[in-house]
């Protein structure tokens, strides 16, 4: 049956579903994980790096974690390439915005900006959608610390802790069971931590297959943005006995 | 010709523009209102070209409240002054540049501070504590420097405006019979008579 | 009145031991009156590295914030500070793109590279590059400013007295130029800190 409807993005199928977006979806419930957790001092995203070869060169910064403005991250899950175009579209709108309006941009306008793009990929023919699901965690003087989430139809959403990626169900459950309305950054790298480690295939966790990154507010009010370093990683693993590799 | 003055205060800014339309040697009218509200808190003051100043400030106006409507949050005073300072840049290198001198001034609510930008038409922008446009800014300008200071009250701020206007209106040349003023605080923007 | 002189300033950065140091006036006027007194040219890019622009003040803002754009893409896509050195080049050739009608300022940059060496350079307003070793100078004053550093600049200067050298090199220039002045702004920049201080000058 869907055979005759999915091989465009722009037809909807009888029962009005567009397979298209769908199968990018479902591509990105394959791909490594993504979570965050917004706590009262901070967002904190975690996510899993998929080692597919040995003999791949380990990239020397993150390539699940992205800074996409001094005010907010993202967390990525699907394809990278597509990832790499989304990612530097945002960055172009949040420069953009500071040339206009000479302030950083409100996180929701900056979803919007991203979330309006990858609407018009499942409208427009001959185009595929973005295979992408994000996490962004941002701060602004507006609405403070905030986490939301978008996919490839164009649908965002506010979120207090939420997963994309493999097992995100389940993560999903795991992070509705042990969210507090106030925990704290701390706290919240705890959570991400075992959460990861219960929903990653591998039975140790360790710096090789994670990223950690974090934001919160400095004395002058400015948001800092933390990129774990992979000892910083096998560390907290350790303090929370989830693995961690020895570091030499 | 035309005037615009503003004065910044303690939690409050102070503008006053006059009111009188011109066209080459006539005066049509003396009650011309020459600002445009761009939100609750940000007024604008603008003087120019007759036909270009209007439809400038409505085109800012408009976008400033569209802002608001789209975003549901409103722009500060500072961004709302970069916004106009842009617009004013990119038109002086078009076919066809505004002409147009403005004040901006508002009361930004989350920073709970007054302020007061300063832009003419090439697109240059100034954040000032006191400011002023056109032939009257050679009287009030120098006048200004010598009585402002930074926790002005709204009474000693009216009585400077007063003095301010006194001076054009006894040293110009210029017939500038009227002035609008009006000042915004925390409260939003009013008109208020001297 | 030619646009460079419409609104007045005055920029000058010399070369001293392992650091540099860059300084503005603080006048911004139209013609011959004084509207504020608080509009530094000199705009931080990086930790490390400064722009001046004097000139033309619509021109000078429009270029800052495309600048500000530029320099911050530059460090999200290379996920490192952008040199001064590359800086420069990267002013020269957005000033280039506007040959037919140009931004009317009189750029300088300063600032010190990965290895600290320190860097100057000028150019002018469609983006011809000159670096030297020792002082660039622009805006209103830049006669002014050429005699007076020609005599006062030394090689090898320290901080504190590049700091001295450069004042009094400014001061002297803006207090004989009606277009400049109403106090400076200095940077030096060392391998350590940025030491930024005011300066008090003649008001008027």
């Amino acid at each position: 049956m869907a055979r005759r409807y999915d091989s465009r993005t722009t037809i909807f199928s009888p029962e009005g579903r567009l397979y298209q977006v769908e199968y990018a979806m479902e591509a990105i419930s394959h791909a490594g994980t993504a979570l965050g957790i917004l706590a009262s001092d901070g967002i904190v995203i975690a996510a899993e790096k998929k080692v597919t070869s040995k003999l791949l060169e380990q990239s020397t910064t993150s390539e699940k974690i992205y800074l996409l403005n001094d005010n907010i991250i993202c967390g990525v899950a699907g394809i990278t390439a597509d990832a790499n175009i989304l990612i530097n579209y945002s960055r172009q709108a949040a420069q953009q915005y500071l040339i206009a309006y000479n302030e950083d941009i409100p996180v929701e306008q900056l979803v919007q900006r991203l979330s309006n793009l990858k609407q018009g990929y499942t409208q427009y023919g001959g185009l595929r959608p973005f295979g992408v699901s994000f996490i962004y965690a941002g701060y602004d003087s507006h609405f403070g610390f905030q986490l939301y989430h978008s996919d490839p139809s164009g649908n965002y959403g506010g979120w207090k802790a939420t997963c994309i990626g493999a097992n995100n169900a389940s993560a999903q459950s795991l992070l509705k069971q042990d969210y507090k309305d106030d925990i704290s950054l701390k706290e919240a790298k705890e959570l991400a931590a075992k959460v990861l480690s219960k929903t990653m295939d591998s039975t140790t966790l360790s710096s090789e297959k994670l990223e950690f990154a974090t934001i919160c507010l400095n004395e002058e009010e400015k948001v800092v943005y933390h990129l774990y370093k992979p000892y910083e990683i096998d560390a907290l693993l350790k303090e929370l006995n989830l693995g961690g590799q020895e570091t030499e | 010709m035309e005037c615009l003055i503003g004065i910044v205060g303690k939690d409050f800014v102070l503008v006053a523009a006059d009111a009188t339309a011109t066209s080459s040697v006539n005066i049509f009218k003396t009650d011309e209102d020459k600002s445009r509200d761009l939100n609750k808190h940000i007024i604008m003051l603008y003087s120019g070209e007759a036909g270009d100043a209007v439809n400038f400030a409505e085109y800012i106006q408009r976008n400033v409240r569209f802002y608001g409507i789209k975003n549901g949050i409103e722009l500060n005073p500072k961004a709302a002054a970069t916004f106009t300072r842009r617009e004013l840049a990119q038109s002086l290198r078009s076919r066809k540049p505004y002409m147009v001198n403005l004040l901006i001034a508002g009361y930004d609510i989350t920073k709970t501070t007054p302020h007061l930008y300063w832009i003419d038409y090439l697109g240059s922008s100034i954040e000032a504590p006191h400011v002023a446009h056109g032939y009257g800014s050679y009287y009030t300008v120098s006048f200004l420097d010598k009585h402002h200071h930074p926790d002005l009250t709204l009474e000693e701020a009216k009585i400077l405006i007063k003095k301010c206007i006194d001076e054009i209106k006894h040293r110009l040349i210029l017939n500038l019979p009227d002035f609008k003023i009006k000042v915004v605080d925390k409260d939003g923007i009013r008109e208020i008579v001297i | 009145m030619s646009p460079g002189s419409y609104n007045g300033g005055a920029v000058v950065a010399m070369i001293g031991k392992n650091c540099v140091a860059i300084a503005s006036d603080k006048r911004f006027g139209v013609q011959m009156q004084t509207i504020g007194t608080e509009f530094s040219k000199v705009f931080p890019v990086t930790e490390k590295s400064y722009v001046g622009l004097p000139g033309l003040t619509t021109d000078t803002q429009t270029l800052q914030e495309i600048f500000r754009f530029k320099a911050n893409m530059y460090k999200l896509r290379e996920e490192r500070e952008i040199e001064p050195r590359t800086l420069s080049k990267l002013v020269s050739s957005t000033l280039y793109e506007r040959r037919w009608g140009p931004y009317f300022v009189h750029p300088l940059v300063a600032g010190l590279d990965k290895n600290n060496q320190p860097f100057i350079c000028a150019m002018d307003l469609i983006g011809c590059i000159t670096e030297t070793c020792d002082f660039v100078v622009g805006g209103t004053s830049e006669e002014n400013l050429f005699g007076i550093c020609e005599s006062v600049w030394e090689p090898d200067l320290e901080p504190e007295d590049l700091f001295e050298t450069i004042s009094q090199a400014l001061l002297c220039s803006i207090d004989r130029d009606c277009f400049a002045g109403w106090g400076a702004v200095v940077h030096v920049i060392t391998p350590e800190r940025v030491i930024t201080r005011t300066l008090k000058s003649r008001m008027d």
